[in-house]
């Protein structure tokens, strides 16, 4: 039997919104907390119309106060409610950060188990868009360090609405990352119905054998051109999105490398103490054996994201990546 | 004290004979020295000390069949503090202690080599150590340690023959020189069970048939005369698939526990190869689909592989039915092939000879003639039937211009 899904052509923006709306409708706990995301809908329109739907008691602005609006979300939650919060960019969420990383992430544990904080906080991240200073960071690994809260990056519209709901229904704090790049760049078929993705399941995107290429959020697209750009030298690689940072999806790394024996790791953020380097440790502990050649990683420098005129030489590129990937099949 | 097992040393064997015990209990072994004498299915292979020490206990006799896993001796490490004492139970091998001690500081070598090649010498029970490299800097690579496990099968067989061992078997038969035996082991047994359990498990029933092959050697004849040299065995093998097509019954396989007969719509043809080693059958898939040049093709490249002894398992498996070409061995009258099981039937050519036959026009005429001896499983198939097949195989060689109607 095969049953029709009513589906529209969004672009992640746009399934943000449409996820964010579906949770409205159906949980009367959700409420969005934020600066400008009520009367503006939101630095980038990711809550557009949604007061006027919702109203101003489920749809919040709040005065600009990063630490004030996290704690105050992480106070609701005790008490039932599932707030989401919208940082306006990853860089602007270090003053709230002692409320994430001392309060939200451990409140389970310290508690031992009688509370949680049923929290999302969503924040547009990375370079790619000229935008300002501290605007374009991909601090991800800032996060993914502490036990306690999960670290989500979709890279897809899709994606981004099922993995919001299951965000918002994870009874833990939830650090959704959302792309900036991938913003409007791409559209995708999205049902209209709620429906979620997993979290701390990756994704394979393209199936290769030679050379398994793993990159999460604006990194995906550029990984699959450069796969599409080796395959005409007869290079076959496999891409995967990890789609959760925290936790990783050990396995879907494992089976792949084991397959190819090759590696490259793909991400924006600065290359020392990152999430990459996880996944290498992944790599070290599940597939030693199995490796014909030293994983390869391309990743932003270690300096702080550049000011637009030489972003683009700061984010890994398809040509690096295929740069990468013929040193590890030449190795 | 460390127990030597037998370990699996290739192609997933279960079980082993011991041989030979190549060292004495109190003897002193260095690492990798061989201890034991061992035979599996398919080889001779010796087991290696895994450390320094002395033989201290047997635990299994010459004859045994053991299971991989077994202990077969045990050996107490050799460690600095005997060394430093060569009294110790070393008696007249004391010699051979002192030679030990400097090993013992020798360091490994280094190598350098991708964690997979190193996975792959593992797996295969190498010491990565024995390889030479020839990558970039001298590492080793994945095709360097395939190598090394080609060419050390190879001397396994070799080794078989020579040595102080040998020579100690030969001394004791020197009692019977009138006789003499060889290891009825590896390939030669494995054939044997393999016919024996078909020979038992199979009604074998044969068909004697003889074919006319003068025209379609003249085909054959005229076909060179315009270089192209195709193989009597090419249109042999064409000719069984057409007759298949007609009589698939003969292209199956019987499970007896499924209760089922499977007929298969491929034809994979095993061709039956006499070789060094004994018989071989490589196989040659979809005939059905392919042209004579093709199969004679195919057939030759095969043929060259399985005299090389480098077919890969997948050339030799998978075949739906087989023929023996016999005649170039000489054979012309007749013989019962044994069926390769589980398939129903099994084809043999025997040698083309010139004798009389009598024509329409009841004259006596000199024909190139060829028998063939048809065996099928008498469970699957009736006699009619597999008379019926070779008919229509005698039909398509005797008649090179139906024969070239079917193949357009």
């Amino acid at each position: 039997m095969q049953t029709s899904v009513k589906t529209k052509t969004l672009t992640m923006i746009q399934a943000i919104t449409n996820g964010l709306d579906t949770m409205l409708e159906q949980d009367a706990n959700v409420v969005l907390m934020g600066e400008d995301i009520g009367v503006n809908g939101g630095v980038f329109r990711a809550t557009d119309g949604l007061q006027v739907k919702h109203g101003e008691e489920r749809v919040m602005d709040t005065p600009l106060s990063e630490a004030g609006f996290v704690g105050a979300a992480i106070g609701m939650a005790i008490n039932g409610y599932k707030p989401v919060i919208e940082i306006q960019f990853l860089g602007f969420i270090y003053p709230a950060y002692e409320q994430i990383m001392t309060h939200a992430s451990r409140l389970r544990a310290r508690t031992m188990g009688h509370f949680h904080a049923p929290i999302v906080i969503r924040a547009p991240y990375g370079a790619g868009v000229r935008a300002p200073e501290i605007h374009s960071d991909s601090t991800e690994a800032l996060f993914t360090h502490m036990p306690g809260i999960k670290v989500i990056c979709p890279s897809n519209p899709y994606d981004a609405k099922g993995l919001l709901i299951a965000s918002i229904e994870d009874p833990d704090p939830v650090l959704f990352l959302e792309p900036m790049r991938c913003y409007r760049s791409t559209k995708q078929e999205v049902p209209d119905e709620k429906y979620v993705v997993n979290i701390g399941e990756g994704k394979v995107c393209r199936e290769g054998e030679d050379v398994t290429i793993i990159a999460w959020g604006a990194m995906v697209p550029i990984a699959l051109a450069a796969a599409k750009a080796l395959a005409n030298e007869e290079v076959s690689c496999e891409v995967i999105d990890l789609r959760t940072l925290y936790p990783i999806d050990r396995d879907i790394i494992a089976q792949s490398v084991q397959k190819t024996g090759r590696t490259v790791i793909v991400h924006e953020a600065h290359a020392t103490t990152s999430v990459g380097n996880d996944v290498l440790a992944i790599i070290n502990d599940t597939s030693f054996l199995f490796q014909k050649a030293p994983v390869q990683r391309v990743t932003g420098f270690d300096v702080p994201v550049p000011y637009f005129g030489f972003e683009d030489d700061y984010l890994p590129t398809t040509n690096r990546i295929v740069h990468a990937v013929q040193k590890v099949m030449n190795y | 004290m460390i127990e030597v097992k037998l370990h699996d040393i290739g192609e997933g064997m279960t079980q082993a004979d011991i041989l030979t015990f190549l060292v004495k209990q109190g003897d002193i072994v260095k690492a990798d020295d061989p201890l034991v004498e061992v035979q599996t299915d398919k080889m001779t292979a010796e087991i290696p000390a895994p450390m320094e020490g002395i033989v201290k206990e047997f635990t299994v006799k010459i004859g045994d069949t053991v299971p991989v896993g077994t202990t077969l001796l045990k050996i107490e490490p050799l460690n600095s503090k005997l060394l430093q004492k060569p009294s110790v139970k070393m008696g007249k091998k004391t010699e051979n202690a002192f030679q030990t001690s400097s090993s013992i500081n020798t360091k490994s070598k280094r190598v350098m080599a991708a964690p997979f090649t190193r996975k792959i010498a593992r797996d295969n029970g190498i010491n990565i150590e024995d390889i030479q490299g020839t990558g970039p800097a001298g590492r080793i690579t994945e095709e360097d340690v395939l190598h090394f496990i080609q060419n050390k099968s190879e001397q396994t067989t070799l080794l078989v023959n020579r040595s102080e061992r040998e020579n100690r078997r030969n001394d004791s038969l020197a009692e019977f020189p009138t006789s003499y035996s060889v290891s009825y082991s590896g390939r030669r047994k494995q054939i044997g069970t393999k016919m024996a359990h078909s020979l038992y498990s199979i009604p074998h029933c044969t068909h004697y048939e003889e074919i006319d092959v003068s025209n379609i050697l003249q085909v054959k004849a005229d076909w060179k005369m315009v270089n192209k040299n195709i193989s009597a065995t090419a249109f042999f093998l064409k000719a069984v698939s057409l007759s298949l097509k007609d009589f698939p019954i003969f292209n199956a396989t019987l499970n007896e526990k499924e209760e089922s007969i499977h007929i298969y719509n491929e034809h994979h043809i095993g061709v039956a190869t006499d070789t060094k080693q004994g018989l071989i059958v490589p196989v040659i898939r979809n005939v059905e689909k392919k042209s004579l040049l093709q199969i004679h093709e195919e057939l030759k490249y095969l043929t060259v592989r399985a005299q090389e002894n480098k077919l890969s398992v997948k050339e030799m498996t998978g075949s739906t039915f087989t023929i023996s070409n016999v005649g170039p061995l000489g054979g012309s009258i007749g013989a019962t092939p044994i069926i390769n099981p589980p398939e129903v039937g099994l084809l043999a050519f025997h040698k083309t000879k010139k004798r009389p036959v009598v024509d329409k026009n009841d004259q006596i005429v000199v024909r190139s003639m060829m028998n063939v001896s048809m065996s099928f499983d008498h469970r699957v198939a009736d006699g009619a039937t597999a008379v019926a097949f070779t008919n229509r195989l005698v039909q398509l060689i005797e008649n090179p211009n139906l024969f070239m109607l079917e193949l357009v």
